[in-house]
């Protein structure tokens, strides 16, 4: 038999009172709720109660909150999503510590994905929680340190920041190839910077007084794409309310910067052929034929040599295109770049929101250095930008960071004693982390932990995963 | 090795569909299927990405597909056995069990977004109602014509099944259904901005639900009233009307109910300018609208008018991240509907940041109502807002070609109301 919990604190020893961590239990069942108000003098926070999701938005909005402690429902995945969905955008962001029934691995993925570190087993332990409870005030002990000088770059959104060896040598070869009009094809991964460096290569080129455009050909639907580049005529399909130039045309005497070249089908690459080898086009629709005078550079996410070989990419286009190929670096493989990068974005956004940053504490660091930039420059960008937005003050820490990054924290080293995990705890964690990075393929999982597939079953049976 | 194919995108998948009635649960089915590539989340094209460019596996489909025919045919089966039930009732001689059965195939027809078909069955229901002595059974039908109406855009045939339902109702002392008719013809006249008769009908159906001590009515009537409140600007008795929908709503654990009263809570805090406690009304209608049954459509309006809010006050990263949210729950549960709004709701946002392939989202929500929303209504919308995005960008001829189009489609509606503000839009372009 359950009965709702009542919004009555429990307030924990003299000692919790003030500093300590204010923490809001969610439980509808009396047994649980008694066992944390016999509990809170131990685990030195100051403790509120509701009784479901609907009170506790309406406490959380309030503010002023450290974690969240929530138990979880018959579905769970469900519900965590919606957990997490509550508390993000809570002034503070408090920690988010579920409890669940035997969670299972699917669960386990899920939390990592959502980014929360503290999942445990329902019947609730006064152990998990306390020292779940001390894991959230761990950003206590984060040292500031200063962001570094960026040094001269250009304003704006399209500066190349960056002095690793991979980077030098894609300035080396920027500087080689934008005295000439010949055209490029940039490839890199999504994020790496590849309109950057297009309007590095534009700005430094013999057309640089003229416009530089660029037609991200993936964004645009199919149907519209061959419009879009080459124009249409008044009336030449529905939809073509009037008549109206196209990319080539409104790039004529600058750049023209084709982004995601891959995605074009081969109807229009053979357009596109023909608009570099005649250096004329026609509008849809239409008879006049328009010279071709822009510069063109080509990006792509995609290995080109492999779309040629599914027959989705022509190969005589890919030969016109990469006359000059530039291969970008992953954010991953720049070393300290990263550092810089963070200090260029977070001199940018602070002056964009008027905050006052001027470091990083070592623990956010730390996650930023151990987080696998997927998104490279692109991901790191926005998780500063992201930073900078909730910062109240002059660093930038962990808990500013996002969940999906914050979830790594649990495996970092503690800087102090509190909140100490197991060797064991660790363990489970990592699992779970390479599980979700792997979505649950037990196989490839147990390749990146370098152990046998079925002694990462035993484990995972050992930890409940 | 050979390395896998690529998926396929929606774009293509739908262009090889034939446009048949047949195949829109398939078209639906395709939608819901798909998903962003993972890389198109950090591409260069990733803040564009719209439906029409998530992909699909065949593969998948092949699998879903079987399961979604299996919907169809239990939806199908639900159907005929409605008719035989029917039937047999009416073989019975039991008339009104047999207006219910038909009526309940045409809530069936409803919920599945089959509106017309869902007219169908209600006003065979109708026909047999009439000739009923008991006249309860009419006033249920006719009050779920009227909703449907209303849902269609048909303001004038809605509440022309209200006046009727009421009337009826009267007569029979029929208080819910009285009530019901009211709140029906508040909404009519709400839809069509008759500020006056809303309020009238609104306050008629309080009375009624005061003096039967329907607690769940007068919660949502004081919601109604709310609504009206903040759509003629006043914000304060807006704001004691949706208290009170609250006190009236809360014991009963009426979960939807309260997710819209503290929606509209959101939107009055919005306009009055109170930015934390608009975000704190819609946090706790998420919560609400969790508790309660899965209501999707709910859910997705309150991320879009969470994501309004973002966007009014300049938040853009929380704008965009809210709106793509309400897409995914609209694309999970096939609502177009709130796809088409997120969309749109994207597009004013690049439009804001002058950001000219912005335009890809009117586009895609173009196609959307060509393609299965098929709501004029919506449509008319759409171009409007595709007209205002075109004004900001400063290409003056497409965006009066796009309010032109969004006020004929008005006028056809005799949306007079969104007409005069089209017209007013209109002017200011060719100042």
């Amino acid at each position: 038999m359950t009965r709702p919990a009542s919004d009555a604190s429990a307030g924990g020893s003299p000692a919790a009172a003030v500093g300590a961590p204010r923490v809001l239990v969610v439980v509808a069942e009396s047994g649980i709720l008694h066992s944390v108000r016999q509990w809170a003098p131990e685990l030195e926070a100051r403790i509120e109660f509701a009784p479901d999701l609907p009170h506790a938005a309406r406490q959380l909005s309030q503010g002023g909150w450290d974690a969240v402690v929530c138990a979880l429902g018959d579905r769970p995945e469900d519900d965590l999503a919606w957990w997490v969905d509550a508390v993000r955008g809570v002034p503070g962001t408090p920690r988010l510590i579920a409890f669940v029934e035997r969670p299972s691995m699917g669960l386990a993925i899920r939390a990592e994905q959502l980014g929360v570190p503290d999942l445990l087993p329902l019947p609730m332990r006064r152990d998990d929680l306390a020292n779940a409870l001390k894991r959230a005030r761990t950003v206590e002990s984060e040292a500031p340190m200063p962001l570094p000088e960026v040094g001269a770059v250009p304003d704006g959104q399209y500066a190349l920041v960056g002095r690793s060896p991979e980077m030098l040598e894609v300035y080396k070869l920027i500087a080689r190839v934008a005295p000439s009009t010949a055209t490029v094809l940039i490839q890199g991964e999504s994020g790496t910077g590849k309109e950057v460096v297009a309007r590095a290569i534009h700005e430094q080129g013999p057309k640089a007084t003229g416009p530089f455009v660029a037609v991200n050909c993936a964004a645009i639907p199919e149907n519209l794409l061959e419009s879009e580049l080459f124009g249409h005529e008044k009336g030449a399909f529905t939809g073509a309310v009037t008549r109206k130039p196209g990319r080539f045309e409104l790039a004529r005497a600058g750049t023209l910067f084709l982004d995601e070249i891959a995605d074009m089908s081969l109807a229009l690459q053979a357009k596109i052929l023909r608009a570099v080898q005649e250096r004329e086009i026609e509008r849809v629709g239409g008879t006049e034929t328009l010279p071709v005078e822009v510069r063109l550079i080509a990006a792509t996410n995609r290995d080109l040599k492999e779309a040629i070989a599914q027959n989705r990419f022509r190969e005589d286009l890919y030969y016109r295109l990469a006359v000059v190929p530039i291969r970008l670096p992953r954010l991953a493989d720049r070393g300290d770049d990263l550092l810089l990068l963070t200090a260029y974005f977070a001199r940018q956004f602070a002056e964009r929101y008027r905050k006052a940053i001027r470091s990083i504490s070592d623990r956010a660091l730390e996650l930023l250095r151990s987080h696998p930039w997927v998104g490279n420059v692109r991901e790191l960008r926005n998780v500063v930008e992201r930073a900078v937005i909730v910062a109240t003050g002059a660093t930038i820490q962990a808990e500013h960071l996002p969940d999906e990054l914050r979830a790594a924290e649990a495996t970092l080293p503690e800087a102090g004693t509190r909140g100490l995990l197991t060797l064991a705890e660790v363990e489970a964690r990592h699992i779970a982390r390479v599980l979700a990075h792997t979505n649950g393929q037990i196989g490839a999982a147990a390749e990146i932990l370098g152990i046998h597939r079925n002694t990462l079953t035993r484990k995972m049976k050992e930890y409940g995963l | 090795m050979k390395s896998p194919l690529p998926p396929v995108r929606v774009e293509q998948a739908l262009r090889l569909l034939p446009e048949l009635e047949v195949l829109l649960p398939l078209r639906s089915l395709i939608l819901s299927v798909s998903r962003p590539e993972e890389q198109a989340q950090w591409s260069s094209h990733g803040p564009y990405l719209t439906v029409g460019k998530r992909s699909v596996e065949p593969a998948e489909l092949r699998q879903r597909a079987a399961e979604a025919a299996e919907q169809v045919k239990e939806h199908v089966g639900a159907l005929y056995a409605a008719y035989v039930e029917a039937l047999e009732c009416q073989q019975r001689g039991e008339a009104g069990a047999a207006v219910n059965a038909l009526r309940q195939a045409g809530a069936r027809e409803e919920q599945t977004g089959r509106g017309e078909q869902a007219r169908a069955w209600f006003e065979t229901a109708q026909a047999l109602a009439e000739g009923l002595q008991d006249r309860r059974p009419e006033i249920e039908v006719l009050l779920a014509l009227g909703a449907l109406d209303e849902t269609l855009g048909r303001h004038a045939e809605a509440a022309r099944r209200y006046q009727r339902a009421l009337a009826l109702a009267e007569a029979e002392f029929h208080q819910a259904g009285a009530i019901a008719a009211c709140l029906g013809l508040g909404d009519v006249a709400l839809g069509t901005g008759q500020w006056t008769g809303a309020r009238a009908w609104f306050s008629r159906g309080m009375r009624l639900a005061e003096a039967s001590g329907d607690l769940a009515a007068s919660g949502q009537l004081h919601h109604r009233l709310a609504t009206l409140a903040r759509r003629t600007g006043d914000l304060a008795p807006a704001g004691e009307h949706l208290r009170q929908a609250r006190e009236c709503l809360e014991p009963l654990g009426e979960a939807s109910a309260m997710a819209r009263v503290l929606n509209t809570q959101g939107q009055v805090d919005a306009g009055l300018g109170r930015e934390a406690a608009a975000v704190a009304a819609y946090r706790e209608a998420l919560a609400w609208a969790r508790r309660g049954e899965r209501d999707a459509g709910l859910e997705a309006i309150i991320r879009l008018n969470l994501a309004e809010l973002h966007l009014a006050a300049g938040r853009l990263l929380e704008a965009e991240e809210e709106a793509r949210r309400a897409e995914q729950v609209a694309i999970a549960h096939g609502l177009t509907r709130r796809l088409v709004q997120s969309y749109l709701l994207m597009g004013r946002m690049r439009g804001r940041q002058r950001d000219e392939t912005g335009f890809v989202f009117f586009e895609q929500a173009i196609q959307l109502c060509q393609t299965l929303e098929r709501s004029p209504a919506l449509a008319a919308q759409v171009y409007q807002d595709y007209g205002l995005f075109r004004t900001v960008l400063g290409s003056r001829d497409e965006a009066r070609a796009y309010l032109e189009r969004a006020r004929e489609i008005f006028e056809s509606l005799g949306d007079t109301l969104e007409v005069e503000k089209v017209r007013e839009e209109l002017q200011q372009v060719s100042a």
